[in-house]
C-alpha cells in the first residue's frame, strides 16, 4: 500500500485490524424488501490475450472506479520477500512515455483531475485503482495501459523507493506492537505455506533486492492472462471495452504462472512465541489454521467469530471486559485468504493484567463454544451483523468494483448478494459447534504473547 | 491542460479528440502520431449537484432543536443521530475527560434497558449504536436496516434523554478510560501528538488529551456523567438528523413527539482561543527502543469558522495535504526516500486548533528530515504555490470534492458539520466556485499569515541519547519521559 496508515485497505495485508475488515466481507439473510444487487449486472469479457474485463454500469453513482487486479501477492514470493509489495511501489515511478513528465507523473495526472489513485498488496493479489469522475475514465485506462506495457525499472528509482518501503515496514511491523504480534502469528501458524511471509517483507530482503529481480518478477507475473480489470460506476461498457482492447489488447501473455507449494506439515501440538516490547498494554493472540475462502465452512466460522467477540453481548466481551477487567477490546476473526485461512482470537489487554490468566479465559470461551452451541439469540445476532454489513457495503463505485473483482479472482465468478446472504442464513448452531470443534482445537493453535517489559538480561 | 480558461473551447476539443481515441479505425491523419491521452486537454467533469434539494428537509422545533433529514431510498438502511453542540472543550480543569466518560456511559443502559439489554436490543438487529465526543460535540447515532427504524429511533431517544448512568457501569467505564489513556501511549504517533499539544497549549484545555488525565478520570462517578449530560444535552444547542431510507414527514412527526417537551438552557464554559506561542520549543520524548522516530512540527492555526479557511485548505493541499504530489511528499518521500508519509494539516475546531506537519523516519535521518521540512516551511512563504502548482492543488480540491461526498452518509456528515459550526448552509453548493475564485495573491498572503516556522514547536519521539544533539540546533532540548 502506498498511502497513509489510516486507509482501510492498508491493514488487510499487514495487521489484525484490517484482517477483521477483510473477513466481514461475508454475510447473511432475510431483508424485508428485495435488494437491488447491482453486481448481478456485471459483464465478463475475456480478451484474446487472456485478460479478463468485468464491467458493471451503475448510473446511480456519479463516479467510476477502475481497478486492475494482478493475481500475485506475497504468497507468490520465493527468493526475496516483500518483492510483490515493493514492486507495487515501483509501478508508480516511471514508464517509457511518462518519463518526460517528471517524478510522480501517475499520481499527479490523476490527482489534478480530482481523482483518487492508490494501490495495495495482499498475500494473494496486487491491486491498482483510480476513482474518478466518469469523464476521466478514458484517460485512466490509457494511464493503466501505459503502466502495464511500458514500466521502466531502474536501480535509481529503486534506491529511494526501497527506503520508503523500509520506513513502511518499521511503522507497521516494528514500531507497532499489534503489527509485530500479527506478523509473528502468521509466521508461526504457517511454516511451509508461503502465507508465513509478511507482505511488507523482511528487512534484509528489502535491503538486498535489486532492479533485475524486480524485472524478473514483472516478467513472470505481470502478464495479460494474470490480470482482472474491474470497472464499476457511471460509464458506458462498450466504450470502456474498446479502450481496454486498445490499451491492453497487445499486452503479452505467458504460458504458465508459477505458484508456490503450500502444503503445511501436520501440527502435533501448540506453538508459542514470546516478544518483549516496551509498551504498557500486553497482547495475546492465538491463531488456528482454517480453510481458504469459498469453503463450505467459511460462513459458520464467520458466525463463530461473531458469537465470540462481535459486540458487547458477545461471550469474550462478557468475560474479558464486562465481568472482569482484563481486556480493552477482545477480537475474534476468520481471515479467509485464497489459498488458506486463519482463525484468530485474542485481545490487547489492560496494563498490568496477567497475560497467562487472560489467555486461559479466552481459551475457555473457545472451548465453551465447542461444548455449548450458540443460543438462538446469539446465532441471530451474529448473522444479522454480517447481513447488515453486506447491505451497507454497496454504496460506492469503488466498493462495487472491489466486490466483483474479489469474487472473480477468488471464485472465477460473481456471487450474488442473495447467495451470500442465503449461505449465512443457513448456518445452524450445530454448524458453529462443529467448526469450532474441528478447527479450534488446542493442539492446532499458535500463540503469540507480547509482554510489556524489556526481556530480563543475564539468562543463558 | 489544467483549469481551462475557456471551458467551452477546450471541452469541444477534448470531446473531439476523445471520440477519435476511442475508435482508432477512424483516425483523421496517419502522418502525425496520435497524442497520448495525458497530452490531450483535460476532460471537463460535469459539476453534478452534491445535494438534491428535493431530498433534503430541515425544520426547527419550538424549543430550538434543529432537524435535518436527507432521504435516499435506494438501500434499505437508515442512520440517525443527535448532536449536542458542546464537547470536551468546555470541561473545567477538575473534569478533564468528562465528555468522553459521559459518552461511554450513555451507551451502557437507557430507558427500560440496562447495559446488556441495550446492547442486545441493538445487536439483535445487526445494528449499531455509537456515542462519542470530541472537542466541540457530544454525539449519539444509530444505524441499521430501515425495517427496524421504530426500535432504532426509540433507542436513540432513550440514550439521548434517559441514560441510566448506573454506578456499577460508571466504575467499569472509569477503569476502561484509564486503561485506554495508558494504552494510547504505546502508539508512537499518538504519543507524539499528545506531547505536541501539551507543549504548544500548556494549561489551555487543548493542552490535555480530550480523554482527560488519569488523575481526573480516577475521580469520576456516575454523578460526573449525569451532570455533564444535563449540562450539554439541551435542544436549543442540538441537531437531530436522519439519513437514508426514511420518510421526512414521518421523521419530523416522530421528532415532535419525542423531543418537543425538552426544556432548554444556556451552556457556559466555551474556552478562549488558545495563546499564540512566543517562541519555539523542542521536546524529545525518550523511547530508547525505537528505530523509527515520530516527528510533529507545528504552531497555532485557525478556527473552523476562520474567513481564510478555504485559502488555508488550498495552501495546505499544495504544501502537504494533497496526496502524493504535495511539496512535502514529493521531496521528502519520493525524492529523498526519508519516510513513508509526511502530511500537513490545519486542525480546525470552534477555537483555533494547530497547524501541524507530522511524519516519521529512521533515527539516523531525523536531522536530514527536519532540515528538509524546515526548508519547505520557509519556502512556502518565500515561494508560495502559484501558476501550475496552484492550479494542480485547486483541481485536487475541486475534483475530489464530489468523490468525497459519494454516499448519503458522507453528504449528511458534511451538512451536519456546517450546522455544528454555524457555517452558511449553501457552502456545499458554492464550494467549487469559491475554490476557483481564490487568487495566487490570496494564497501568498495566507502562507505568510498562517505559516511560522520560526516559532514552530518540534516534538520527536525516539531514543534521546541518539537524537539530543541533532535537535539541539533547533533550540534548547527538553527531554521528557513518555
Amino acid at each position: 500500500m502506498r498511502s497513509i496508515a489510516r486507509s482501510v485497505l492498508i491493514v488487510v495485508c499487514a495487521s489484525l485490524g484490517s484482517a477483521a475488515l477483510a473477513s466481514t466481507d461475508a454475510a447473511t439473510a432475510a431483508v424485508a424488501k428485495p435488494i437491488d444487487d447491482p453486481a448481478l449486472r456485471t459483464r465478463v469479457t475475456t480478451l484474446a490475450n487472456g485478460l479478463t474485463l468485468l464491467t458493471l454500469e451503475d448510473h446511480a453513482t456519479p463516479t467510476v472506479s477502475l481497478q486492475v487486479w494482478v493475481k500475485v501477492g506475497s504468497g507468490d514470493e520465493s527468493r526475496f520477500t516483500g518483492i510483490a509489495h515493493l514492486f507495487e511501489h515501483m509501478n508508480f515511478l516511471s514508464s517509457k512515455n511518462l518519463a518526460k513528465l517528471g517524478p510522480e507523473a501517475y499520481t499527479r495526472i490523476v490527482e489534478e483531475r480530482g481523482g483518487r489513485i492508490n494501490a495495495y498488496t495482499s498475500r494473494d493479489v496486487t491491486v491498482y485503482f483510480e476513482d474518478v469522475a466518469p469523464e476521466h475514465l478514458p484517460l485512466m485506462i490509457a494511464l493503466e495501459g501505459e503502466r502495464f506495457a511500458n514500466l521502466e525499472v531502474t536501480e535509481e528509482a529503486l534506491k529511494a523507493e526501497r527506503q520508503v518501503v523500509i520506513e513502511e515496514r518499521r511503522m507497521r511491523n516494528e514500531n507497532d506492537p499489534e503489527g509485530l504480534a500479527f506478523e509473528t502469528l502468521m509466521s508461526l501458524t504457517y511454516q511451509a505455506h508461503p502465507y508465513r511471509i509478511p507482505t511488507v517483507g523482511w528487512l534484509s530482503d528489502l535491503e538486498k533486492v535489486n532492479a533485475a529481480d524486480c524485472q524478473a518478477f514483472w516478467n513472470t507475473y505481470y502478464a495479460a492472462n494474470n490480470l482482472v480489470i474491474a470497472i464499476a460506476g457511471d460509464f458506458d461498457s462498450a466504450e470502456a471495452l474498446a479502450l481496454i482492447e486498445k490499451h491492453f489488447g497487445s499486452l503479452r501473455q505467458v504460458a504458465a504462472i508459477p505458484r508456490n507449494p503450500q502444503e503445511e506439515p501436520t501440527q502435533n501440538g501448540e506453538r508459542r512465541a514470546v516478544a518483549h516490547f516496551p509498551v504498557q498494554a500486553p497482547i495475546v493472540l492465538a491463531g488456528y489454521p482454517a480453510p481458504a475462502t469459498g469453503h463450505a465452512d467459511s460462513d459458520a466460522l464467520d458466525v463463530a467469530a461473531g458469537v465470540l467477540a462481535g459486540g458487547r453481548t458477545s461471550r469474550m466481551y462478557r468475560s474479558l471486559v464486562f465481568d472482569a477487567p482484563l481486556a480493552l477490546a477482545p477480537q475474534a476473526l476468520y481471515w479467509e485468504l485464497q489459498r488458506a485461512g486463519i482463525f484468530v482470537v485474542g485481545a490487547t489487554l489492560r496494563p498490568g493484567v496477567d497475560v497467562a490468566k487472560a489467555e486461559q479465559v479466552i481459551y475457555a470461551e473457545v472451548a465453551g463454544l465447542a461444548e455449548r452451541p450458540p443460543s438462538p439469540a446469539e446465532l441471530g445476532r451474529a448473522k444479522r451483523a454480517l447481513e447488515v454489513a453486506w447491505i451497507g457495503g454497496q454504496g460506492t463505485s469503488h466498493a462495487l468494483a472491489s466486490r466483483i473483482a474479489q469474487d472473480y479472482v477468488a471464485y472465477g465468478r460473481i456471487e450474488s448478494l442473495e447467495e451470500k446472504l442465503g449461505a449465512i442464513e443457513r448456518v445452524s448452531a450445530a454448524d458453529v459447534q462443529r467448526v469450532v470443534r474441528q478447527y479450534l482445537a488446542p493442539s492446532k493453535r499458535s500463540v503469540v504473547q507480547v509482554f510489556p517489559t524489556a526481556e530480563p538480561e543475564g539468562r543463558p | 491542460m489544467r483549469a481551462a480558461t475557456s471551458a467551452l473551447a477546450s471541452f469541444a476539443l477534448a470531446a473531439a479528440l476523445a471520440s477519435c481515441a476511442s475508435s482508432p479505425g477512424a483516425e483523421p491523419s496517419r502522418a502525425a502520431p496520435e497524442p497520448f491521452a495525458w497530452e490531450l486537454p483535460a476532460a471537463i467533469a460535469a459539476e453534478r449537484p452534491i445535494v438534491d434539494p428535493s431530498r433534503l428537509q430541515r425544520a426547527t422545533l419550538a424549543n430550538g432543536l434543529q432537524i435535518v433529514v436527507l432521504e435516499d431510498r435506494r438501500l434499505p438502511r437508515i442512520s440517525a443521530g443527535f448532536i449536542a453542540l458542546r464537547g470536551a472543550a468546555i470541561e473545567s480543569p477538575e473534569e478533564l475527560g468528562a465528555a468522553a466518560f459521559t459518552a461511554a456511559l450513555m451507551e451502557r443502559g437507557a430507558g427500560a434497558r440496562d447495559a446488556l439489554a441495550l446492547a442486545a436490543a441493538v445487536e439483535d438487529l445487526g445494528a449499531q449504536l455509537d456515542v462519542s465526543s470530541d472537542w466541540d460535540t457530544l454525539r449519539v447515532s444509530v444505524s441499521g436496516l430501515s425495517r427496524d427504524s421504530d426500535l432504532l429511533l426509540g433507542v436513540l431517544t432513550d440514550v439521548v434523554r434517559r441514560p441510566r448512568f448506573e454506578a456499577a457501569d460508571a466504575k467499569r467505564a472509569v477503569a476502561e478510560q484509564r486503561a485506554a489513556l495508558v494504552q494510547a501511549k504505546d502508539d508512537p504517533a499518538a504519543l507524539a501528538a499528545q506531547h505536541f499539544m501539551r507543549a504548544l497549549y500548556g494549561a489551555h484545555r487543548l493542552g490535555t488529551p480530550a480523554a482527560g488525565t488519569d488523575a481526573t478520570v480516577a475521580r469520576f462517578t456516575s454523578a460526573t456523567a449525569r451532570a455533564f449530560h444535563a449540562r450539554v444535552v439541551t435542544p436549543n444547542l442540538a441537531i437531530l438528523w436522519a439519513a437514508g431510507d426514511v420518510d421526512a414527514a414521518d421523521f419530523l412527526a416522530r421528532a415532535e413527539r419525542s423531543y418537543a417537551d425538552m426544556g432548554g438552557h444556556d451552556v457556559a464554559g466555551l474556552p478562549e482561543a488558545p495563546p499564540i506561542p512566543e517562541k519555539r520549543r523542542v521536546v524529545l520524548v525518550d523511547r530508547p527502543d525505537l528505530g523509527q522516530a515520530q516527528i510533529v512540527i507545528g504552531h497555532e492555526g485557525i478556527a473552523r469558522t476562520d474567513a481564510r479557511r478555504l485559502e488555508a485548505q488550498l495552501l495546505n493541499s499544495a504544501f502537504g495535504g494533497g496526496g502524493f504530489s504535495s511539496r512535502l511528499m514529493a521531496r521528502i518521500r519520493a525524492s529523498e526516500g526519508l519516510t513513508y508519509g509526511i502530511y500537513s494539516q490545519f486542525s480546525q475546531n470552534r477555537v483555533p486548533g494547530p497547524f501541524v506537519v507530522s511524519t516519521f523516519t529512521r533515527v539516523p535521518e531525523v536531522g536530514k528530515l527536519l532540515a528538509s521540512a524546515f526548508e519547505e516551511l520557509e519556502r512556502v512563504r518565500t515561494d508560495p504555490p502559484a501558476g501550475q502548482e496552484l492550479e494542480h492543488a485547486r483541481q485536487i480540491r475541486i475534483g475530489g470534492f464530489p468523490l468525497a461526498l459519494e454516499t448519503t452518509d458522507a453528504v449528511m456528515a458534511s451538512l451536519l458539520d456546517l450546522d455544528v459550526y454555524g457555517l452558511p448552509r449553501d457552502t456545499i453548493d458554492t464550494y467549487r466556485a469559491r475554490m476557483r475564485a481564490i487568487t495566487a495573491e490570496q494564497i501568498a498572503a495566507a502562507a505568510n499569515a498562517l505559516v511560522h516556522p520560526e516559532r514552530a514547536t518540534i516534538v520527536v519521539v525516539g531514543p534521546a541519547a541518539a537524537l539530543r544533539e541533532t535537535l539541539a540546533k533547533y533550540g534548547e532540548v527538553e527531554v521528557v519521559a513518555p
